[in-house]
């Protein structure tokens, strides 16, 4: 569509008051994290910046941002190589039995987060991969799996299944046709899907609320904590640190998509 | 060519007696995913699934309950109106929003999809934190109210089901959004000048040709605004406080607090159930992948 | 058997089925090492599902593919020996000219020296060295075909595919590839297998064409013999235009036939004829046909008016409606029009009784 019908007053009023309630409760935690009070209030006598210095001085604050990064690096990693394999595999076989595996992989985007949490709860009990680092990982890899799948999928859409031909009948294996041909041409949707994954993983909170206690205490985790018991303004730091962190991952995403046009 | 080149060696060497299917290769590539999936995601909520029926003993006692007790029936009750106020007013938000949207120009678009897109990849903590910092007994609107003098005593606009609805529709506008906008851009701005050439109102035009072209994408977008609020866990445990129980906070509470694996098994049951006929029944309507983007 | 195989290429029985649709039927054929072969006909006629299948991207459901009297019908892609020009080309967006050309090394494991001087070599076989650097979009659509044949031949493939080669590009510019084609075929001496649907590529280029329809082989041969000698109705029609006369067998001698249509006579050479008393096709071309003038006489006669005409610069197309033979269409070379065509002007037709060709009924022919 373009501007050549524009929206009446009505509508225009509503998608206005729409965004703003969208986006201005989020920007109230930046005036909170610099009050100078000791609780969350606006700035009073002036603005402060020791609830970031708290922050950043807290050694369990950083144990918790360096193993949610850690996490969120190798779901990624997980999440990524599966994904794209996937979704190259199903653009290519491209017959109906791949709709349900296609279909199966979006299958964490549907189910909600509190049922297979519980069931994980379960069967990391057996497998002894409770409250440590690879169950973590793994969970929130396959749980990404859907972002990665989604993004590479759409950009394989516009990819020409001539070009692989091309290869494969030029005496290219399928390893050479996918590092040669294929990765570089889906390179920004894989991308894409990374950053999606990466996200996904630094912000999941239901699985870790289930699969680790001690030895794992993502940054989501501690937020959690911090919410259900002490709320003071070093949440709003931890909260605008946050923002600024996904506002970076999204404008890198947009970059690349920029690039790719 | 090169007249003089020497011989090249073929790619690979033809292979006499077996010979793989042709597509093998490829099937392999869903292999590690298929396997993690199969593994770590889908074995562990069959479980769960199993557990709903063996657990404390075989059978449908669990299910029973469904029936019988008024605890599980006020936490369903509680949910399924929740669900609904969530999904009818992140609808008509939405709606509006995605109507702008459309017919805004492409470098508008850009700046209206940002002011949507922004919030759907903020953690959903940090939001919630947002909330409670504006809505509790002490927080920035009372005190903001109460300031203007408004109001005496400050308002209860959190711990309860107000504040649920507040957060749950902040989150889900963005989702209601998406598959409406994808809907209306398919739709000709030129039928609604027309429209009004031939004499329609600004509302007929919107009445007799947009909405009825939309539909499909308004359906799409409350079945998905719906399963996604069911089994919704992080915003209605915070900005309920622990007072109105959802579904998802229920089995959590029957699960880690009171060790009832078989009920907390069962609703998880329930909602999964719920979901999946939901999608089945509108999966003509709702095209999943085009849903979650998915392409062509 | 020990007998050296001299075919480049063959297919036996090739049929491929989806479903219900039989995209191709039975084809069977053979192709003379350092031949070129064009797979002609209208589109649905199953010539791209036989490339393909050449190819080994499409799996025939019955029938070989043999290359050099080995049978390569299990092998996949990569494994058969063939370079290959795609419709559109296929060139991979991402990389330069050189590195497009290069790929089919890469592929093969060939050092950085020898991938280089192959490269040189392929990009001066079809005069685009300058260009080695460029990316495909950076290249007119003239140029990025001949990179494409360039990375088809650059490994030395004992059979070279091509898809529509010509399809992408306006009418000079086929013109002038077509002739290029040509001699880069006489050049690299390999066997070329061409699809299209433009029967005037097909005959320029061709040492035999194999005309399809309906998934089915009609006929293969030389152009001239194809043109001169079509077997049937669809191939008179579709290599270049055609009348048809329809009529009944009336006599049938040693060296030719008299037929009967209406009160029209016409006597047809040639050997083998139907039966007396059977009806029988004869295909004519349109510049066989002459216009008589005065006295002339000629084997066959029919006399018509001009129901049309167009000048087309060499000469006249003309649409002379008879009364026993319908609409007959003639190719007039100017300099051989004996008179100023208008509407409405009676004329006499003549031409031998050799240039019609009798043909079957297609489906007699089935």
């Amino acid at each position: 569509m373009n501007g050549g019908y524009p929206a009446g007053p009505l509508a225009r009023s509503i998608a206005w008051a729409t965004v703003l309630y969208l986006l201005l409760p989020i920007t109230i935690v930046i005036p909170v994290s610099v009050t100078d009070q000791r609780y969350l209030s606006l700035p009073e006598h002036g603005i402060s910046f020791r609830h970031y210095a708290n922050l950043l001085g807290s050694e369990s604050w950083l144990a918790s941002i360096q193993q949610s990064f850690w996490i969120a690096l190798g779901s990624t990693l997980i999440a990524v190589t599966a994904g794209t394999l996937c979704a190259i595999g199903c653009w290519r076989i491209g017959r109906r039995s791949t709709e349900l595996v296609r279909a199966l992989m979006l299958l964490p985007l549907i189910i909600p987060a509190i049922v297979y949490a519980i069931g994980l709860y379960r069967w990391f009990g057996t497998l002894d991969l409770l409250d440590r680092f690879l169950g973590v990982t793994l969970a929130h890899g396959v749980t990404g799996i859907p972002y990665v799948v989604i993004t590479v999928s759409t950009a394989l859409a516009a990819f020409d299944p001539r070009l692989e031909q091309a290869a494969r009948g030029m005496g290219a294996s399928l390893g050479q046709t996918l590092r040669w041909v294929i990765l570089p041409r889906i390179a920004p949707g894989i991308a894409s899907g990374a950053i999606f994954a990466f996200i996904h993983s630094w912000d999941e909170l239901v699985l870790v609320l289930f699969i680790a206690s001690r030895n794992v205490f993502t940054l989501p985790r501690k937020i959690w904590d911090g919410i259900n018991e002490n709320l003071d303004p070093s949440m709003a730091a931890v909260a605008v640190l946050l923002i600024v962190f996904t506002v970076a991952l999204l404008a890198l995403d947009g970059a690349l998509r920029a690039r790719r046009q | 060519m090169p007249p003089d080149a020497v011989a090249l060696p073929a790619a690979a060497a033809p292979r006499a007696g077996w010979a793989l299917p042709r597509d093998a290769g490829w099937w392999a590539l869903l292999l590690p995913a298929f396997l993690l999936m199969s593994v770590i995601y889908v074995a562990p909520i069959l479980q769960v699934l199993a557990i709903s029926v063996t657990e404390p003993t075989t059978g449908l006692g669990n299910y029973e309950r469904l029936f019988t007790s008024i605890g599980v029936q006020r936490v369903i009750g509680t949910t399924l109106r929740i669900c609904a106020v969530t999904t009818v007013i992140a609808l008509l938000l939405g709606y509006a929003l995605a109507y702008v949207v459309a017919l805004a120009s492409p470098r508008a678009q850009r700046w209206w999809l940002l002011g949507v897109l922004l919030p759907l990849w903020i953690s959903v903590l940090v939001r919630a934190f947002a909330w409670v910092t504006l809505l509790r007994r002490q927080g920035l609107v009372n005190q903001g109210l109460q300031g203007l003098g408004l109001i005496d005593e400050p308002l209860a606009l959190v711990w309860n089901e107000f504040g649920i609805v507040v957060g749950m529709v902040h989150y889900m506008v963005p989702y209601a959004v998406l598959p409406m906008l994808a809907a209306m851009r398919e739709i000709d701005p030129r039928l609604l000048a027309a429209a009004r050439g031939l004499g329609a109102s600004r509302l007929m035009a919107f009445a007799r040709v947009f909405l009825p072209l939309s539909a499909p994408g308004l359906v799409a977008a409350g079945v998905l605004v719906f399963i996604f609020s069911l089994g919704f866990y992080i915003t209605p445990a915070i900005l309920g406080g622990g007072k109105t129980l959802m579904a998802a906070e229920w089995i959590k509470l029957q699960i880690l607090d009171l060790v009832r694996w078989g009920m907390g098994a069962m609703l998880a049951t329930v909602v999964v159930v719920a979901i999946l006929t939901t999608l089945a029944v509108f999966s003509r309507v709702v095209n999943l992948r085009r849903l979650f983007g998915g392409g062509h | 058997m020990s007998a050296p195989v001299a075919h480049a290429l063959e297919l036996r029985g090739l049929s491929k089925r989806y479903g219900s649709f039989i995209a191709v039927d039975a084809v069977s054929l053979r192709v003379d090492r350092g031949q070129f072969l064009t797979l002609l006909g209208p589109s649905g006629s199953g010539k791209t599902t036989i490339l393909m299948a050449i190819a080994g991207f499409v799996a025939p459901s019955e029938g070989a593919v043999l290359l050099d009297g080995a049978d390569i019908t299990g092998l996949s892609p990569e494994r058969r020996d063939f370079g290959m020009v795609f419709q559109g080309y296929a060139l991979f967006p991402h990389m330069t000219v050189a590195e497009n050309v290069a790929f089919p090394l890469r592929v093969r494991g060939l050092s950085r020296a020898d991938r280089d001087a192959r490269v040189r070599g392929a990009l001066d076989l079809v005069q685009l060295a300058a260009f080695a650097g460029r990316r495909p979009s950076q290249l007119s659509g003239g140029q990025q075909q001949r990179v494409a044949l360039a990375r088809a031949l650059v490994f030395d493939p004992a059979l070279l595919l091509l898809d529509e080669p010509l399809s992408a590009l306006d009418k000079k510019l086929r013109a002038e590839l077509q002739d290029e084609l040509k001699a880069l075929h006489r050049r690299v001496g390999r066997t070329f297998v061409n699809v299209t649907h433009d029967q005037e590529e097909a005959l320029s280029l061709s040492d035999q064409v194999a005309i399809l329809n309906h998934g089915r082989l009609v006929q293969m041969g030389a152009p001239e013999a194809l043109y001169e000698r079509p077997r049937t109705r669809f191939v008179a029609d579709f290599l270049g235009k055609s009348n048809f006369l329809q009529g009944t067998v009336r006599e049938v001698g040693a060296t030719g036939m008299a037929l009967q249509a209406g009160a029209t006579r016409l006597v047809q050479a040639g050997a083998a004829h139907p039966a007396p008393g059977r009806p029988a096709l004869l295909s004519l071309r349109p510049e066989k046909i002459g216009l008589l003038a005065g006295a002339e006489t000629a084997e066959n006669e029919v006399a018509g008016t001009i129901a049309s005409w167009a000048y087309l610069g060499a000469g006249y197309s003309l649409s002379v409606r008879t009364a026993d033979l319908g609409e007959i269409r003639v190719a007039l070379p100017a300099w051989r029009a004996p008179i100023a065509p208008r509407e409405g002007l009676p004329v006499r037709l003549g031409w031998a009784a050799d240039a019609a060709v009798p043909v079957l009924e297609d489906a007699d022919a089935a």
